[in-house]
Formats: structure tokens, sequence, C-alpha cells
């Protein structure tokens, strides 16, 4: 292989968990944006997509396969995590919507080890298997090694955004969500249901991070209880990244972090690949915590 | 009041002697092992409100530097003590430097990304920490020709007495000018500056402090065990820590004491129900919140004389 | 009152902790029940079972005593195993202990179970350092991985022609000493080594490690570690398209690899293994019908730990008497066992005699026997 080769396999492999990234970061800025709440719990809610797929695949049976089995497991996945997030939203954040913010930040850390640890006693601590339903396409283009799930994924993703984006723009409850995060209380003298328009936050943001948490798993064929915690909290620098509060930029910081993974790991050490993201994520937060297209960040002590 | 503490006190004291079960005293050890911990982060988060989800790098980098010291220089116990707390109170000084730039739940978080930088690199580093193997074969105390060994009851009366020595500098250091300071700063950050209060000072000194206590935990732990892993120091006890703060009363050091004792031996009575530990702890910390977010015995303690 | 109420619960719970007496004897068994390992170590615990059930059908153990098996669980987790270790240790109806499964877990615990005298029977840990701590209470009844290394450096240079290796460990005890082992016989052999790298346990990525060792072209990649992480590596190997073959040692020897890599992408791989495969060793006929009727499937590693319990329990007849020197001495005495596996003899270091490797490999979603490679 030539470096130019080489380095675009680099590039497409880490695209590829970059918008397994974007998905999640936008539930992790979405809700930021509103509640300046840092939902611990939303890696978990990713983590949970994949068991749900699986779940759901096994329930289907050996009959369906193919393309239309991919879909299901999506749409259970979707469907299961939105539900998911609206339950944790109504139960454990609500009541505590006046409380300071300690209270919440361990509320949240309270909600992610309870459901890891559900899910360990549920599922068992051991990997679980990931069928993919879908043919395995491999392809080389121009020596470059590309699978067909790596395509599903950028582009799964890709179509997720602009639906998002015009979802934002065009929507009356897009309008509403973009109102209430620049200025609950102006929102809500405008007569806006601030409840509900947090619920649906929670609401989009989990299904989106389910779908994320199908995708990994079937790319990776495996999923555990305990890779919530990890890919969460690489999420969360993703959307710090590109600007807390910022859809696109959360977008960006998936992508970005993901490349940056996958380079410094294939160019530098694939040990040191985590201590790499948890390096960014502190030198942002120190020196940068509007990231690359966030407004700047108020002072919040 | 004071008479009820002493005997409670002395009652401690004499407990191996009355009951000399090894299980008993081991699991009372570990839970003044984790009363210090709790201490030390009772300082950080409590007296001076400053949030931090990554304290176990403290632990870690106490029990690290009394192993290496050990195993590469023969450092003996005692004076492994000291050094650890000193090498910690340092790391707590210069991570707590960058770290106050950050503010309120980022700072939660970018001392979260420290605690995994920590347990990464001594992950990592196979050289000097022995990766993920860790070290082995790290010296007991000893105290004259008398080697601890695997014996429960030096450790017991070696934690207890930590355990009271650092409630009694805790309690000093509230009522002193620095602590009244440290409040000043908790309860509002802008007007203790206007007030002419060096701010990240206080603060550096607050982490150090915090940290050179977690330390002094780490080197015991590393005594006591014999052979420490990274991953006795990762997030889970950070939060474990911090629950136990939280549990017992935020700002409050007997609070700090109350919640290790019961984080730590409720699970050993639930024996049973290990496998169910973590989920009962993500509840309590849900309950906790819900219920009685000031804890069992109340933020803060008595006021500041 | 208060006080009256914690003097109470102190008293009950003081009271719980005297059980009955009964004259009991133990054997403590410690290999990980839960965690990555949970499904090795459970087999392990069932082979042990199995031995204290036929040991106790040939009459008691100890006149006058009951036998027991104390299963315990070290979560492959070094420090738990020390914690494990210590409990044991303490218990003084423990005669002998049985464990552990990972050698970063052995290692720790092998100076415990030292310090206190009490013989440390070890079934598959296979890091050779064990053994050359000095510990007269430590026996080993599996090869040792400095024959393991080298068997199957010779294995892929001479059966399978390759030239071009590149080497990948998970940085643990077991996978770096088994990785080092094998570089050096390699490069004395005539290998080209392009490279030797460590990955991280749990992780999930190592598309970018791999893209890097298929630019340096080579013709073997070897893998030194347990069979999570070589199910990635497997999987992504094949879905990089790389031609190279796979060899790896024996913590990938577990039929679970097989589903978690999938079949297609397992297809091919080798693995060295500590011993031929049991079903071909005559003397251990019986025990494979045993196991099997009563727990089913057999496990990578049942039979060492139905091995290894079995010299336990003979240690403690021979010794007549419930006492840890005389039991440890009992071992000491030991210059020759016909076990299930073959004959064993004992070095000075605790070591046996009987060490072979064996080769296998995958094909259509089963791991197959190749062939013995004989220890030097």
């Amino acid at each position: 292989m030539s470096w130019q080769q080489v380095l675009l396999q680099q590039l497409v492999n880490g695209l590829t968990i970059g918008a397994v990234y974007a998905l999640i970061a936008l539930g992790y800025t979405m809700v930021y944006g509103i509640l300046q709440l840092i939902n611990f719990a939303h890696g978990e809610v990713f983590m949970l997509g994949a068991y749900v797929g699986v779940a759901a695949l096994a329930l289907l049976g050996p009959s369906v396969s193919g393309l239309p089995a991919g879909l299901a497991m999506a749409a259970a996945a979707m469907a299961g995590c939105a539900a998911l997030g609206w339950g944790i939203e109504r139960l454990a954040y609500r009541p505590l919507r006046r409380s300071p913010k300690l209270t919440a930040l361990i509320t949240a850390i309270g909600v992610s080890f309870l459901l890891q640890n559900a899910v360990m006693l549920g599922f068992g601590a051991r990997d679980r298997r990931v069928p993919n339903p879908l043919p395995a396409v491999r392809w080389a283009i121009g020596g470059v090694a590309v699978t067909g799930m790596q395509v599903v994924i950028i582009v799964t993703a890709a179509l997720m955004l602009v639906l998002l984006h015009r979802f934002i723009r065009r929507t009356r409850l897009g309008q509403a969500m973009l109102a209430t995060a620049q200025d609950p209380v102006a929102a809500r003298l405008l007569g806006i249901p601030v409840d509900t328009v947090i619920a649906w936050t929670f609401v989009i943001g989990s299904a989106l991070a389910g779908l994320g948490g199908v995708l990994f798993g079937l790319y990776y064929s495996t999923i555990n209880f305990h890779d919530g915690y990890l890919t969460g909290l690489k999420a969360f620098t993703a959307a710090v990244l590109g600007g807390i509060g910022n859809l696109p930029g959360a977008a960006l910081g998936g992508v970005l972090l993901g490349l940056l993974e996958g380079l410094s790991a294939g160019y530098l050490s694939s040990q040191w690949k985590n201590a790499v993201a948890f390096l960014v994520l502190v030198l942002l937060l120190m020196f940068r915590p509007r990231g690359l297209m966030g407004e700047q960040v108020a002072d919040r002590a | 009041m004071k008479r009820r503490g002493l005997f409670l006190a002395a009652a401690l004291v004499i407990l191996p002697v009355v009951d000399g079960n090894a299980y008993h005293l081991d699991v009372l050890t570990t839970a003044w092992l984790y009363a210090l911990l709790a201490l030390g982060l009772n300082l950080i988060v409590g007296f001076v409100g400053l949030l931090n989800l990554g304290y176990a790098a403290f632990f870690a980098i106490g029990a690290y530097t009394y192993a290496l010291a050990n195993l590469h220089a023969g450092v003996p116990f005692w004076l492994g003590l000291p050094l650890a707390a000193v090498v910690a109170g340092a790391a707590g000084v210069l991570l707590g430097l960058p770290a106050i730039r950050a503010r309120g739940d980022y700072l939660a978080i970018v001392t979260l990304g420290f605690g995994e930088i920590v347990r990464l690199v001594v992950t990592n580093l196979e050289r000097w920490t022995g990766g993920p193997n860790g070290l082995m074969g790290i010296a007991n105390p000893t105290l004259g020709r008398y080697d601890f060994g695997v014996a429960s009851a030096p450790y017991y009366w070696l934690t207890l007495a930590l355990v009271g020595l650092v409630i009694w500098v805790s309690q000093r250091l509230r009522r002193s000018r620095i602590g009244r300071a440290w409040a000043a700063i908790r309860e509002d950050e802008l007007a203790a500056q206007c007030m002419g209060i060096d701010t990240l000072r206080l603060k550096l000194l607050a982490h150090g402090c915090g940290a050179a206590v977690a330390g002094l935990a780490g080197c015991v732990f590393a005594a006591k065990q014999g052979a420490i892993t990274p991953d006795s120091f990762d997030f889970v006890v950070s939060v474990t820590v911090l629950a136990m703060v939280i549990l017992g009363g935020l700002g409050n050091p007997l609070g700090a004491v109350v919640g290790a004792v019961v984080l730590t031996v409720a699970p050993e009575l639930l024996r049973e129900f290990a496998a169910y530990r973590m989920l009962l702890f993500g509840a309590t910390l849900l309950v906790i919140m819900r219920v009685r977010p000031q804890g069992l015995l109340g933020t803060y303690g008595a006021p500041a004389r | 009152m208060a006080a009256r109420r914690w003097w109470a619960i102190g008293l009950a719970v003081w009271l719980a902790g005297c059980g009955p007496h009964e004259p009991v004897v133990k054997i403590g068994f410690v290999t990980p029940l839960t965690g990555d390992q949970a499904s090795h170590g459970t087999d392990m615990l069932h082979g042990a079972e199995l031995a204290i059930a036929q040991a106790l059908d040939e009459g008691p153990v100890l006149p006058g005593y009951r036998l027991e098996l104390v299963p315990l669980d070290d979560q492959h987790n070094p420090a738990q195993a020390v914690a494990m270790a210590k409990k044991l240790v303490a218990d003084p109806a423990v005669l002998a202990v049985v464990g552990h499964l990972n050698s970063s877990c052995t290692k720790p615990a092998s100076a415990i179970y030292h310090k206190a005298r009490l013989l440390h029977v070890n079934p598959v840990s296979s890091n050779p350092d064990i053994s050359r701590q000095g510990f007269d209470t430590l026996f080993r009844i599996c090869a040792t991985d400095d024959l393991q290394g080298p068997a199957g450096a010779r294995f892929a240079w001479q059966t399978l022609g390759a030239r071009r290796v590149f080497i990948i460990d998970d940085v643990t005890t077991y996978g770096r000493g088994l990785a080092n082992e094998f570089e050096m016989a390699a490069k004395g052999l005539g290998f080209l080594v392009l490279g030797h790298e460590g990955i991280t346990q749990g992780e999930k990525d190592f598309t970018p490690l791999l893209t890097k060792v298929k630019a340096l072209g080579p013709d073997l990649i070897y893998f030194a570690g347990i069979f999570p992480e070589a199910a990635t590596l497997i999987k992504q190997r094949h879905d990089l398209q790389i031609s190279a073959t796979f060899l790896a040692g024996d913590g990938v020897y577990e039929p679970t690899l097989i589903t978690l890599a999938s079949p297609e992408a397992a297809e091919g791989i080798y693995v060295t293994a500590l011993g031929a495969d049991i079903r071909t060793v005559p003397t251990a006929k019986a025990f494979v019908a045993a196991f099997e009727q009563k727990y089913g499937r057999l496990g990578a590693y049942s039979s060492y730990a139905y091995e290894a319990t079995r010299l336990a329990v003979r240690a403690i007849r021979t010794a007549g008497r419930a006492d840890r020197a005389a039991v440890l001495a009992a071992m000491r005495a030991t210059s020759e066992y016909a076990g299930i596996l073959g004959t064993h003899h004992f070095d000075t270091k605790g070591d046996t005699t009987l060490r072979t490797i064996g080769i296998f490999t995958v094909q259509h979603g089963q791991f197959h026997f190749v062939e013995v490679v004989d220890s030097v």
C-alpha cells in the first residue's frame, strides 16, 4: 500500500466511527443547550440501542433478513431509546429542575450506573454478539478496503443530520426548541410549552443515540454493557469540540474526533488512543470551552 | 455529645481485641480507607465547592509513588506515607491549576478527564508501572521487627488513627481563617474576590490538601495489598467516594466518615446480592438526591466559629 | 435507646460470624467466575467439582473430616486475586489451593500462598516467570510459554512457510510474555519481525492498527492475548482484506471466538494450545465421558482443573492429617503421578515435565486439531 492509500484507509475508518460519535453528540448538545445539564445517562441510551436492535432481530426470527431486517432493527432501537429517554427525563430529571447543578449531575450519574448494571445483569458481562442481517459487502477502491457497513453508517448519519436540520428550521416544534434553548423564560412567556419541548428534545436526542448504538453494534459485531461509558464521553467531547448547543457543530465535532482518533491510533500508537481523546476534552474545556462553532460560554459558576 | 463521641472512639479502638474476626476487621479497615478518601474529597467539594469527578487519580498517584519508591529504592512504609502525601499533593496543585479555569459542570468533566488520563497513563507505561498487571511485592509496614504482614488488626488501627488525624486537621482547618475563606468562596466566589480573598491560591490549597490525603490513603492501600493494578483507581472509585461525601453531608467531615462506613459495610452485608451492588448503588444516588440531598448528617456540619 | 440497639446489632453480627463447629477441610479453587473469562472459569470449576465428586466416591479423603471445595471468583483481576488468596490463607481449614486461570492473577497470588506455606497447584497459567519465583509451594501441570512461543514460531516457519511477521499482544503478563517468547524464537529462525505492538483489553477498534499492519505487508500476524480481542482483530482483518495468516496463543482457543468473529472471518486461522486435543489422549477417555455426561460440552481447560484438583486431593489423602505442612510435604514427595493428561514428573521449579503444545485450526466454523509440536 502506498502512503496515500494508507491515509485514505485511515480516513475512511475514522469517518465511520466519527459518524457514530456525531449521532450521539447531537443528543448531548441538544439537552445541554436547553437544560445546561450533562446527560450522563446518554451514553447508556446509546448502548441500549444496540441491545434493543439485537432483541428486535431475534424477535423477527430467521425469516426476515437483508434490508428490511436492518430497518426493523434501526426502527426498534430508535423507538425503544426514544421511550427510554422520555422516561429518564420525566422520572429523574424533571423533579430536579429547580435543584442545584450538583444534584442533577449526581442524579445523572446514578441513572447511568443503574442502566449499565441493569444491562449487565440482564444480558451478562460478556460481549454480546450482534448478528448483521445486511449482506456483507466489501469493496477495494483504489487499494482502500471499504465495507458496505461503513457506507451505511456514513450515509445514515448524514441523512439524519439533514432531516434534523430541516426539522429544526421548518417545524414549529423545532423552532420552539431553538427558542427554549436561547431563553427559556421568554419562551414560556410566549406560550411555548417548555416542558413538552424539553421532553421532545430528550426523545429526539435519544432516538438518534439509539440509532448510533445499533450502527455501532452492527459495525463491530459485538456490544458490551460498558461500551456506553467510553463512547459517551467521546461523543460528549465531540459535542464540546463543535460548540455545545450547536447542532452542526456537534456533527462536525463527531467527525473530527473520529478522524483524530483514527489518525493518532494509526500513526502514533494504538494504546494511547483513548488518552488522546481525553486530552482533547480536557484542553478544550480549559482553553476553548465554546469549541469551534459555539458562542461565548457564559460564566456558570 | 462529646462524651458519646469519646465513648464511640474508644469502642472502635478496642474492637479488634473484642472481635478478632479477620473478615470483620478487613471490612472496617476498607471502610476507614474510604473514609480517608471521603475526608480528602470533602475538603475540595465540601469545603470549597469545587466539583471533582476524578479524585481516584490522586489515590492512584499515592499508591504508585509508594510502590515504586519501595520496589526500586527500598523506601520503607513510614517514609512512604509522607512521600506519597507530598507527591499526590503536588499533583493536586499541578492538575488544579489548569482545571480551575473551567467552571461549574465543566470543571466536573475536566476533573473526570484528568482522572481517566492518569489511569490511562499508568496503564500504558508498562515499563515503569507494570501496565495492566500492575506492581507486586510491595512491602508491608513494619514496626521495629514486627511485620504487619497479612494480619488484620494492625491495618485497622493504622487506618483508624489516620482517619482520626485527618478529621482533627479538617476541623481545625474549617475553623481557621483558611476555612472561613474557603466557605466564602463556596458561597459566592465573586463576592469573595471582591473582599480581597486570593481565590486562586486558596482553591489550589484545597486541591493540594485533598489530594495529599488521597495520597496517604493510596500509600496505605498499596502497603496493605502488596500488589496494585490500575483498575483499582477508575471512575467508579471516584464516584463512590463522591457519593460517600454527599451521603454523609457535603462539607461535614464526620458525615464523610459515616457515608464511607455505610457505603462500604452495606454491600458487604448484602453479599448474596453482590451482582446487584452497582445497581443498588446507582439507585442509592438517585434516592439520596431526591429525598435528602443534604445528606445524613446535613451539609457543612456546625457553623464555623 | 440508640446505644443499646447498636450493641444488639454488633452482637448479632459477631455471633453470626461464629458458625457451627464441625470438622471440615477445604480446597480453595479460584478462577474468574464473572467477567469476560467467566466461561473458562466456570468450565474449570466443573472440572474441579467432578474431581471432588469422584474422589469422594472412592472413599473419605481424610477420615473424620468432610472435604469441601471453596470456589472463589478473582474476576480476572490481579488485585481481586490477591484478596481472594488472602481470604483462603486466613481460613485454617483450607489445606490446598487450585488456581488461578490468568497468569496476571496467579503470579501475585502465588506469593501469598507461599508466605502461608499453602500448597498451590496451578492448572493453566502458562507464563514462565511464575515458577521462576522460587516458591516451593507452587506446582504447575501445563506447558509454559517459553515452549508455546517457540513452538508457534517453528510451526509458522516450517508448516506455514511464513517469513514476515507482525506481532500483537494485549500487554498482560500472559500476552506480553508469550509474545516476547515468540519474537525471540522467530528472530532466531530467521523471521523478519515487522513490528510488535500492544493493544488494550476491552478495546473495540483495531482498524487503525490493522491498516498500519496491512501496509507493512506481513504474511503472518501473531497475536498473544485472549479471545474477545482476538475475535475483533480477526473480524476487522477480514474487513480490511488482509491476506496474512493469523496465528494466536492458547488464550484464543475457545469456540466462542468463532461465533464472535463470524465463521467466515475465522476460517483458516491457527492457534497453539497447551496440549493435544484431549479427545485424542487415551488416558483421558473416562474423564471426557464423565464430564460430558454431567456438564455437556467440554471446556478448553476443564481437564487441567480436574487434574490439578485430583493432585491436591491426593496430597491431602497421602498426608493423612489436616495440616498444611504435611499436605505440602506429601505433594513434594510425589515423584510420579499418572493422571488423565499423562504421566507427570515435577521438576525442581514445580513444573511438570509433561509438556506438549498442540496446533488447532478453524475449518467450517469449528476448531480442528492439526498436530502436536512436542516439547524439546
